[in-house]
Order: C-alpha cells, then sequence, then structure tokens
C-alpha cells in the first residue's frame, strides 16, 4: 500500500517536472532581457520585464487576431450552448437512444482528423455557400465540433444529476410552456454546468491552430506560430498569458463541477 | 373552480404492456379517490394520462364534463404532487410556491397574500426563504402540496406523494394531505401501492391490477367485502383455506371431517374443490363446546403487533395453517396451546380451484 503510493507520488513529480521545466524556460525565455545562451542559474533573479508581451500588445497584427480568436471563442461557446441544451435535455427526457447517438457523436472530433472535417467542410460549402468558407466566423461550426467532447461531457454531468422528468412535469403542471421551462428550470440548474462547457468551449478555441491553418484564417494561435520568427520573446509572452488563461478556465471548471456535485 | 374528473374506456399501451385496458372512472368534485395497485398496475398512468403527460391510445378523460385531451399538460389546470421531491431546487420555498402564480402573471401583491395563506395551510410560515435542500423530505413534500395548490387547480393529483417519506414522517404527511384536500375541496386523486395509507385516506379505493378495475369502493367496503381474489390479497391479510364445497352453505376442510357454514361466501359457488379466503379477524378461538361449527388446532406462532396480536394456529390433522387475528387484550394463548376455532364467513370469499 505504502510502496503503491510513493510510486504514485513519483510518477507525479515526473509528469510535474516534465512539464514545469518547459514551462520555466519558457517564462524566462519570454520575460528576461538576457540572451538566452547566457541564461542560468546565477541570473535567475535578473532582468526580470514585461515590455516583450507590452509592445506585442501594441502590434495591429496581434490586436486583430487576439480580437478575432476572442470572438471566435465567445461565438463557439454561445453557439454550442444554444444547440446542446435543448437538444440534450430533450434527449434525457424522451429518448435514451438519441442520448447515446449525442454521445457517440460527441467522441466523433476523437477519431476524425482536423483536415478530414476541413476537406469535407470546405468541398461541401466551397460551391454553395462561399461566403461561409471566406468569413472567418465559418470557423465557428467546426470549432462547436473540435469542442464537442469537452462540452456535452460537462453538460450530460449536469443533466444526469438532475431528477429532470420530475422537475420538467413539475413545472408543466403548474402552466409553464416548454421554453419557460428551459429557460427558468433547466438552465438554473445546470448553471455550473454550463459556464464549464463555456469555458472549455473558449479554452479549445484559443488554442486551435489547425483548422483556422487550413481555412487560412487569422487566428491567435497561428499569429504566435508565425510571429516566433520576427518577435520571439513576444510570441512566447503571450503563449504563456494564454497558458495562463487556459489553466484559470480549467481551474473554475473543475471548481464548478465541484459545486455542483456537492 | 373544480369538476367530476371522469376516465372514459382509457387504454394505453407501451409496446406490447397494456398499461390501461379500458379504464373507466369518475371522481367526484371534493373527493379523495385513491388508486391502489401493485406497481405495474397502471395507477401512476392513469394519473400522467390525466394530467397530460402520456397520451391515451383511446379513451377520453374529461373535467367538469369537458374533454381535455386536447390540452397540453400546462392548460390542463390540474395541480401535481410527484413521488419525487419535485421542488425546483434553485428556488427558496416562497419562489417555488410563486412559481405558477408568475406564469399567470398574477401580481406581486396577489402573489404574496396567497403564499402567506398557503404557508399557512401547510403550517410552514418560518420556512419561507429556506432552500428545498434545507428542509426535511416531508416538509418539501408539504410544500409540494402547497405548491400545486397555489395555481387553484381544478384536479389535484398525488402521485405516490409519501413513498419517499419514513412511517412516522409518513403518517404525519398523510394527516396533513387529508386535512388540507377537505378544506380545499378540490376532486383528488391519489395513487400507492401501499393498502394500509389507501384505507386511511381515502372517500374511495379504486383497485387496480395490470392495467384493470378490479374493484371501486369505500374503503370499508373494499376491505370487508373484497369483489375478487386479487382485492382480498392485496388489500389486507387473508387466509387462502382450501375446502371442499358440499351445497351452497355448507363445506368441509380439505382432509377434515368438519363442516363449516359458507353461507354469503358460497352463493356463486358450484360444489368440489375450492379456496375459502376469509379474514384472520373473521376467524375465532372459540370454547370447545361453541355452539359454532369448530376445529381443533394448536397454536404455532403469536405475533404481538400492539393493540392487535395474531395467532397462526395449525389445524389437527390437515396442517392448514390459520392466521386468526384479535385484540391483545383477548389473545392469552401461548405457542403450543391447543384451542378451537370458528369462521365467520360473512364476509369470506369463495375461489375456485384448490385441492
Amino acid at each position: 500500500m505504502r510502496r503503491g503510493r510513493a510510486g504514485a507520488w513519483l510518477v507525479l513529480v515526473v509528469v510535474f517536472v516534465y512539464y514545469l521545466v518547459p514551462m520555466i524556460a519558457m517564462t524566462r525565455f519570454a520575460f528576461q532581457r538576457i540572451p538566452v545562451i547566457k541564461l542560468s542559474f546565477g541570473n535567475l533573479f535578473d532582468k526580470w520585464t514585461i515590455a516583450p508581451l507590452i509592445e506585442t500588445f501594441k502590434e495591429p497584427e496581434f490586436r486583430s487576431s487576439a480580437s478575432l480568436s476572442v470572438q471566435l471563442a465567445i461565438a463557439t461557446a454561445a453557439l454550442t450552448l444554444i444547440l446542446l441544451v435543448p437538444t440534450m435535455a430533450v434527449a434525457h427526457l424522451r429518448s435514451k437512444r438519441m442520448r447515446r447517438m449525442i454521445e457517440l457523436s460527441s467522441t466523433l472530433p476523437f477519431v476524425v482528423p482536423a483536415i478530414a472535417l476541413v476537406v469535407g467542410f470546405a468541398g461541401a460549402f466551397r460551391e454553395t455557400l462561399p461566403m461561409f468558407i471566406r468569413s472567418p466566423f465559418g470557423l465557428v461550426p467546426l470549432y462547436v465540433i473540435t469542442a464537442l467532447p469537452f462540452t456535452h461531457r460537462a453538460l450530460e454531468n449536469g443533466l444526469a444529476a438532475l431528477d429532470l422528468r420530475t422537475l420538467v412535469d413539475a413545472s408543466q403542471s403548474l402552466g409553464a410552456t416548454w421554453y419557460r421551462t428551459v429557460v427558468f428550470v433547466i438552465v438554473p440548474n445546470i448553471r455550473a454546468s454550463i459556464a464549464t462547457a463555456a469555458f472549455l468551449a473558449l479554452t479549445v478555441v484559443l488554442g486551435e491552430f489547425t483548422i483556422a491553418s487550413l481555412l487560412l484564417k487569422n487566428t491567435l494561435p497561428l499569429y504566435l506560430s508565425y510571429s516566433q520568427g520576427q518577435n520571439p520573446q513576444g510570441s512566447f509572452a503571450v503563449g504563456l498569458v494564454l497558458i495562463l488563461i487556459s489553466t484559470i478556465f480549467v481551474a473554475s471548471s473543475n471548481r464548478l463541477g465541484k459545486v455542483v456535485r456537492s | 373552480m373544480t369538476g367530476k374528473v371522469a376516465f372514459s374506456n382509457v387504454s394505453k399501451s407501451f409496446g406490447a404492456v397494456k398499461a390501461l385496458v379500458e379504464f373507466s372512472l369518475s371522481i367526484d368534485e371534493g373527493e379523495l379517490l385513491t388508486l391502489l395497485g401493485p406497481s405495474g398496475c397502471g395507477k401512476s398512468t392513469a394519473l400522467r394520462v390525466a394530467a397530460g403527460f402520456e397520451t391515451p391510445d383511446s379513451g377520453d378523460v374529461s373535467i367538469g364534463g369537458t374533454s381535455i385531451l386536447s390540452l397540453p399538460a400546462n392548460k390542463r389546470g390540474i395541480g401535481m404532487v410527484f413521488q419525487n421531491y419535485s421542488l425546483f431546487p434553485h428556488l427558496t420555498v416562497t419562489q417555488n410556491l410563486e412559481f405558477g402564480m408568475r406564469v399567470r402573471n398574477i401580481s406581486r401583491d396577489k402573489r404574496s397574500a396567497r403564499v402567506g395563506e398557503l404557508l399557512e395551510l401547510v403550517r410552514l410560515s418560518g420556512l419561507s426563504d429556506r432552500y428545498p435542500h434545507q428542509i426535511s423530505g416531508g416538509q418539501q413534500q408539504r410544500v409540494a402540496l402547497a405548491r400545486a395548490l397555489a395555481v387553484e387547480p381544478r384536479v389535484l393529483l398525488l402521485d405516490e406523494p409519501l413513498s419517499s417519506l419514513d412511517a412516522t414522517v409518513r403518517i404525519e404527511v398523510r394527516e396533513e394531505i387529508r386535512r388540507i384536500q377537505r378544506a380545499s375541496g378540490i376532486a383528488t386523486i391519489f395513487v400507492t401501492h401501499d393498502q394500509e395509507e389507501a384505507l386511511a385516506i381515502s372517500d374511495r379505493i379504486c383497485v387496480m391490477s395490470i392495467g384493470r378495475i378490479e374493484q371501486v369502493g369505500a374503503p370499508d367496503v373494499v376491505y370487508r367485502s373484497p369483489a375478487t381474489e386479487f382485492v382480498a390479497r392485496f388489500v389486507g391479510k387473508v387466509n387462502d383455506i382450501e375446502i371442499e364445497v358440499l351445497s351452497s352453505t355448507k363445506a368441509r376442510l380439505h382432509g377434515h371431517s368438519q363442516e363449516i357454514e359458507i353461507a354469503s361466501a358460497g352463493k356463486n359457488a358450484g360444489l368440489g374443490a375450492a379456496r375459502l379466503l376469509i379474514r384472520p379477524e373473521d376467524v375465532q378461538i372459540v370454547r370447545p363446546d361453541s355452539a359454532r361449527p369448530n376445529v381443533r388446532g394448536t397454536v404455532k406462532t403469536i405475533n404481538f403487533g400492539g393493540a392487535t396480536t395474531t395467532a397462526d394456529v395449525e389445524i389437527s390433522g390437515t396442517g392448514h395453517l390459520v392466521r386468526v387475528a384479535d385484540s391483545t387484550r383477548n389473545m392469552r394463548y401461548r405457542v403450543g396451546d391447543s384451542v378451537h376455532i370458528a369462521f365467520d364467513t360473512e364476509r369470506a370469499l369463495l375461489a375456485r380451484g384448490g385441492a
């Protein structure tokens, strides 16, 4: 028992070091005004600055790509919730089969590569809806699909924790319409799951590279990738900020999950 | 305004399972009728059809003479209390009570006044700001009842509202429901599988089995004069004794020479093997020299039940075990005592079959 626990701790420490060492290296590279070949333990606390971040924030290309990514993230989170909450609620109430189908569909992004998704998407809409391909917001449905494994799970947990059938029947017996039942009964009772799904959708969009790259949309991850040659310190600094934001989102999701369970 | 509720030839199937078969029943204004039966007998389905949560395959449901089948659940004006706790967890007691009134756009002043009345009715005035998880199960069901009454429904449906409560609270809430139902005068359908609950709370009981009505009647009638073998067995305890019918008034215990009278029970019985279904309290321990026909037996077990005690008596020479119930005051026997028992078959039921 004790040996097992020690083994678990060892694995945890190895994983922690595996992630932490590059993070520390990245942080020092981004925020210390010291040439990379001269970085050592001796100058660990010297010449720290946030200037690379501020300089990057001032760049118009950064601003436009960051703004686009934020808009896409919000649109993705909104579309995900508008589509998934009523659909999953109906599936929970009326059809176990539909519930299983949604669950199965939600895992497809794990097995369908992004390139296949983009090729299919572009092939289908290039002739029929070219505006859809040209507009950066054409990315939103693809991002909804990409984030589905995470967003579906978050909402599924929230709905499964409720006695949805009884709450909906009670609401309707009191005279509420389906719309009122969704807005005033179901949504408030899964608000933590909704927030978790939204955070996860935001996190996925802020880090997504392949789809945006293949469809030639200048999102933040693409900006970071392209600007590494010209402004390596700045792009690493912004990358770190993104990691921090994502970590906060994921931590918030976990915290909300605990609130739901309690 | 309330109204008479009527089910007319309602049938409902779920795949191959027939939940309701030609179900016809009416509930008068102010009446509390209980649908009683084992799990899967269709009692909750009947309730859900009335509430609008299930659509019947055929038949009609009306309130005050008007069919309600074409109306969606939220337009039927029916209040419902559920088996599971159904209060909205994110709303306080007051907000739960106000929910239906908000849907109907009732003014804030009227809502507040009504909430006050309802809280007083269910005796929970001090809990208005609590959330459901901050009150007990019994209190939650009382709030659920008040919430159902808040919208002044034409009919009240109670779907096993006591089944999640423990025994003591269950009796308390049961009495509370009866008091409130009488005060409100609303036609009420109460669903339960607990015969004791049904006998205690109802004006009338409708005993159901496999989607069909077995008997409808006042609690004492259903208990004392069961119409079918199923009712006799399901409502209360019953002795099932193999007999041989000799005539319309006489029978003999199977394997025993003693004849007993079966005056009422034997009215429609043919001759030959049959089974006598008789309540334990209709079997009495008598003196050996009693004028009534009696048989000798031995007390095998004594079951103390507070005010009433039962004894299982094995009839000599047959191995038949007959349960006898009497007041604890009269039941002064011990295991192994030799006794004589007589059968009061006035309210007993005769079933075909047996040895």
